[in-house]
């Protein structure tokens, strides 16, 4: 199952790149769908099965194909194959311009296909190598397929994406070898149960610490975010949603697998830094977010402070803020993708994304995009009843306990200023609801969502308030994988 | 053996050294019964490196530790000159497939070659002598056939430069005459040295370990040493030796520019190697320079590379920065190191002979009507992807390969293979330079890469050539599906070094 998961994307999109280069739109989009369709069907009899997988490739470097399934990744597995299907859908009635649609599907699914790998991937150099997969599919995708009236920005955009991500990528490969180097196994189940024993304690920091910065490119963290804007603001709508809600899912997944789990003593060193910067990040994309001018800008970096959120979390170093942090980690994913189908749509309709631009009120002329961005501006605020409000709020109340190794003075500091950051959240996601849905203007006109764009909108509507109204299901999910992670700490 | 015997000579063991030599011998003997037969010759030299190719095969099916020898002195002590293991005979495979890319792409069908003097008789002749200089450097275990060959690979390319005939071709004929001449001066000077410390002409740990122990002759192996490997970096063209890859690069053909970055390149790492190898065992501090070379050649290849608008120029700066990457293990004193560089010298040659292929292809086919008229620019790559899917689809996937990227795993896999004797002996630093050129390397070749997926100015791109010539074919067909299978099944290339 976990390699049909695998096999059918990637040959897909192999396919589609060499023989079908020639589809039109609609028979690309239908093949896409039928295969994002397999590998969710795939996907889901893996999670509920448990599968493994673990066959030799490389055996000159010990590489392994190794693919297992626990509660860590089963979630964001579920949420890659669904966003998957979600993005193919969404492209349907939206002819990709800048090149063929048979290539933009390809990316699509390849990019699916790289994320599943690296959420399956037991061995620590396979992950790297499956994270490396999504680099040029994506690259492709925004400089290729993103806003078709700035060539430049798109070059810059896509540059700075594959340079920074590769800048961090390779230096997590480095931290990677010397651990692998150190520990004598690339098995990452058998690297936790190691806990980095048998390590001195000054090369697990010097490890741990090359882990968090390669990792903190992707997530991003403050002050390393700066890819994010430009890449989010550029890409077609399928590729930001793709980039927000899984690609910065592998940055903290990565995180959880790899230090914390692999290097416990040393990423304690390592911790309050990152909760730090978590912080800063926090702060930093609600002031940016206050005065930034483009829509689409704005909701990347709030993903900047809401991943700020998710670093809090993972750096208390306990039960609850990893748990936190896991769940706000899923939930990021729904919400932004939510808000960036809204936005992204919104933009393709204005022709910009400037929020300086007086513009019909959606309330008036458009309910369904409007409700749909409400709800995401909402969760987005963290507002109770919605996915947003678990993750923030368990991670600050992690934050103010945190684990017995950490220093309780910054952490509880870091809560603080979190909490401050929450309430930036609130004045911004207001700022946004007044000029862009509330108003009487009504013109100029554009149409409300519908067809594939809308049911994506709905569905994703619908999981935010799930998550919010009953997160237990997706908490238990996770609850015994981090158990073994964290140990039996609060 | 006959007692009277002096030396015991297995010819099937030095086969991928003899069939190239004895290839060159009959091509000129062809060459004076039928002077006109230009094809013959071509084939004869693919024929002869086939057959290099299969001989050098049980070579890698051996252990590391048990090499097939020849040519052992029947001495009481009973030394081998010639000792090929896995390392040895896949280097041997690597040069010989280089050269028979270039062999493909020197076809006399193509225009190229019309400037070219000399006729494919002397052509031909060149590259396998120099291929089979190859060959035995990689395998030699004495100081003297170890010279002998490191020469024999060398003096042919600067002939090959030469015989283009224009200015530009004489210039970097020059500059890698001179270079040449220093780097052999360097080398044999270093050959001295290393026989006045160790008292013997072979390549072996234990008198080498001895030698440093030893407070007088410590010094002098270690200068003899430091002065071979940089004679050898001249060949590899290690900063601060690099200065005429440019050069004869440009000046030469596409496929000579080939042979150069691909056998020749070959032939110095495989040299460089046979002399490493004793010292890391014996652990000697030399290797320090090693680091420093590698990590300012991919500084300040890469720095450079970024800014080339010529492809030629652009792959002669990209040399210099994989020429670090391919030392960069050597740093390292471990038994991965030289199985390391080995690994990540035949990627990227097969990468940077794909990227040959396609340039040569681009620039000396027939051009299409309405295609740009200077084809030795980036411009000319605009939109090849979608134009002519075979050769952008196998530079693509080259470039991606040379940069390090998936889908061409293999080029990541090879980095990882790179990195990994540097990151266990913890040297952070050479580390981190490692990992800043990575990402500048992606750079330089997804700049190149972006051209391909471009489409023009005036709406989709039109053909470039009108018809690719079917020995380049056959080349581009050959590296591409290498590329593929190697990117699929990492261990088909890694497994050859171990």
């Amino acid at each position: 199952m976990i390699l049909a998961s695998l096999v059918v994307p990637a040959a897909v999109a192999a396919w589609l790149l060499t023989a079908g280069r020639a589809l039109t739109h609609r028979a690309a989009n239908l093949l896409a769908t039928v295969a994002s369709v397999v590998t969710l069907a795939a996907v889901l009899t893996a999670v509920v099965a448990r599968p493994t997988v673990d066959r030799a490739w490389v055996p000159s470097l010990g590489l392994r194909w190794q693919f297992a399934v626990d509660g860590v990744s089963a979630p964001l597995l579920l949420l890659t194959a669904a966003l998957g299907v979600g993005v193919v859908l969404h492209t349907l009635d939206r002819p990709a311009a800048g090149g063929t649609p048979a290539a933009f599907h390809a990316c699509l699914l390849l990019v699916e296909f790289g994320a599943l790998a690296t959420f399956f991937a037991r061995d620590a150099v396979l992950f790297f190598v499956a994270f490396e997969l999504v680099l040029v599919p994506m690259w492709v995708l925004i400089s290729r397929f993103g806003d078709p009236h700035r060539p430049k920005a798109r070059t810059d955009a896509a540059g700075r994406f594959v340079l920074y991500t590769a800048f961090g990528s390779t230096l997590m490969l480095v931290g990677i070898l010397a651990l692998v180097a150190r520990a004598g196994t690339a098995d990452l189940d058998v690297l936790a149960q190691g806990g980095g024993r048998g390590i001195p304690v000054h090369t697990q920091v010097v490890i741990a610490a090359l882990l968090v910065a390669g990792l903190a490119v992707k997530v991003p963290i403050f002050p390393v975010h700066t890819w994010l804007p430009p890449a989010h603001t550029i890409a077609p709508t399928a590729g930001s949603v793709l980039l927000a809600a899984v690609l910065l899912k592998m940055g903290t997944y990565g995180l959880v697998r790899l230090p914390i789990a692999t290097l416990p003593e040393g990423f304690a060193r390592v911790a309050p830094v990152l909760a730090v910067l978590g912080a800063v990040g926090i702060i930093w994309g609600g002031l940016a977010c206050l005065v930034e001018r483009d829509l689409k800008r704005l909701v990347a970096y709030s993903s900047v402070a809401h991943m700020g959120f998710v670093a809090v979390g993972l750096a208390s170093g306990t039960r609850t803020g990893l748990q936190a942090a896991l769940f706000a980690n899923i939930a990021h994913g729904v919400i932004s993708a939510l808000l960036f189908v809204v936005v992204g749509g919104l933009k393709e309709r204005w022709g910009s994304a400037d929020l300086a631009t007086a513009r019909a009120a959606l309330r008036e002329i458009t309910p369904r995009l409007g409700f749909a961005l409400i709800v995401g501006l909402a969760a987005s605020l963290g507002l109770p009843g919605l996915a947003g409000f678990w993750g923030e709020f368990l991670g600050v109340y992690a934050a103010w306990s945190p684990g017995a190794d950490r220093p309780a003075v910054v952490f509880r500091t870091v809560a603080v200023v979190a909490v401050l950051g929450a309430v930036l959240a609130a004045a911004y996601s207001l700022r946004v609801a007044r000029t862009v849905w509330a108003g009487e203007r009504t013109e100029p006109f554009i149409a409300d969502s519908h067809d594939g764009e809308w049911d994506v909108a709905f569905v994703l509507v619908l999981v935010t308030v799930a998550l919010g109204v009953a997160p237990g299901p997706l908490l238990a999910m996770t609850s015994g994988a981090v158990a073994t992670i964290v140990g039996a700490g609060p | 053996m006959t007692a009277e015997t002096l030396v015991s000579i297995n010819w099937l063991v030095l086969g991928p050294v003899v069939a190239p030599a004895a290839g060159a011998v009959l091509v000129l003997l062809v060459d004076a019964v039928a002077p006109r037969a230009g094809r013959v010759h071509c084939l004869t030299g693919v024929l002869a490196l086939v057959a290099g190719l299969l001989l050098a095969v049980p070579g890698t099916l051996q252990a590391a530790t048990r090499p097939l020898r020849t040519l052992c002195l029947a001495a009481p002590d009973g030394a081998c000159l010639y000792e090929a293991g896995p390392l040895a005979s896949a280097l041997q495979l690597g040069a010989l497939a280089a050269a028979l890319v270039v062999l493909l792409l020197m076809w006399p069908t193509t225009a190229a070659d019309a400037g070219l003097r000399g006729g494919p008789a002397v052509l031909v002749c060149l590259v396998l002598s120099a291929t089979a200089g190859a060959a035995g450097v990689a395998a030699a275990h004495d100081l003297g056939s170890w010279l002998v060959c490191l020469e024999l690979a060398t003096l042919p390319a600067i002939a090959l430069v030469a015989l283009r005939g224009t200015p530009a071709a004489g210039r970097g004929a020059l500059a890698l005459l001179t270079t040449s001449l220093v780097s052999f001066a360097m080398v044999a000077l270093g050959a001295a040295l290393w026989l006045t410390a160790t008292g013997e002409a072979v390549f072996a740990s234990g008198s080498v370990g001895s030698a440093l122990a030893e407070p007088d002759h410590r010094p002098v192996l270690l200068l003899g040493v430091l002065l071979m490997v940089a004679g050898l970096g001249f060949k590899l063209s290690l900063v601060p030796f690099h200065a005429w890859t440019p050069q004869a690069y440009a000046g030469g053909s596409e496929p000579v520019a080939a042979f150069l970055a691909g056998t020749s390149k070959v032939a110095a790492l495989a040299a460089l190697v046979v002399v490493v190898g004793p010292l890391a065992d014996a652990g000697a501090p030399v290797l320090a320079a090693i680091g420093v070379a590698a990590a300012v050649s991919m500084t300040l290849g890469n720095v450079l590379a970024l800014v080339q608008d010529d492809p030629v120029r652009l792959l002669a700066w990209s040399t210099v920065a994989q020429a670090g990457w391919v030392v960069l293990p050597l740093s390292a004193q471990e038994h991965r190191s030289a199985p390391a560089a080995g690994g990540y010298l035949l990627a990227y040659v097969i990468a940077t002979m794909v990227a040959f292929t396609v340039v040569h292809a681009i620039s000396s086919a027939t051009p299409a009507r309405g295609a740009v008229a200077n084809r030795r620019t980036l411009t000319a790559y605009t939109g090849l992807l979608r134009a002519h899917p075979l050769l952008g689809g196998a530079l693509g996937l080259a470039l991606l390969s040379l940069a390090g990227l998936p889908p061409a795993v293999v080029g990541l896999v090879a980095k990882v293979v790179a990195l990994r004797p540097v990151v266990a002996e913890e040297q952070w630093a050479l580390a981190l330079v490692a990992v800043a050129n990575a990402v500048v390397g992606i750079a330089v070749y997804l700049r190149w890469f972006a051209v391909l997926l471009r489409d023009p100015e005036d709406g989709p791109a039109g053909p470039v050539v009108r018809r690719v010539p079917r020995p380049t074919l056959v080349a581009l067909v050959l590296g591409g599906g290498a590329l593929v299978v190697t990117s699929v099944m990492p261990q088909l290339l890694l497994g050859l070094l171990d």
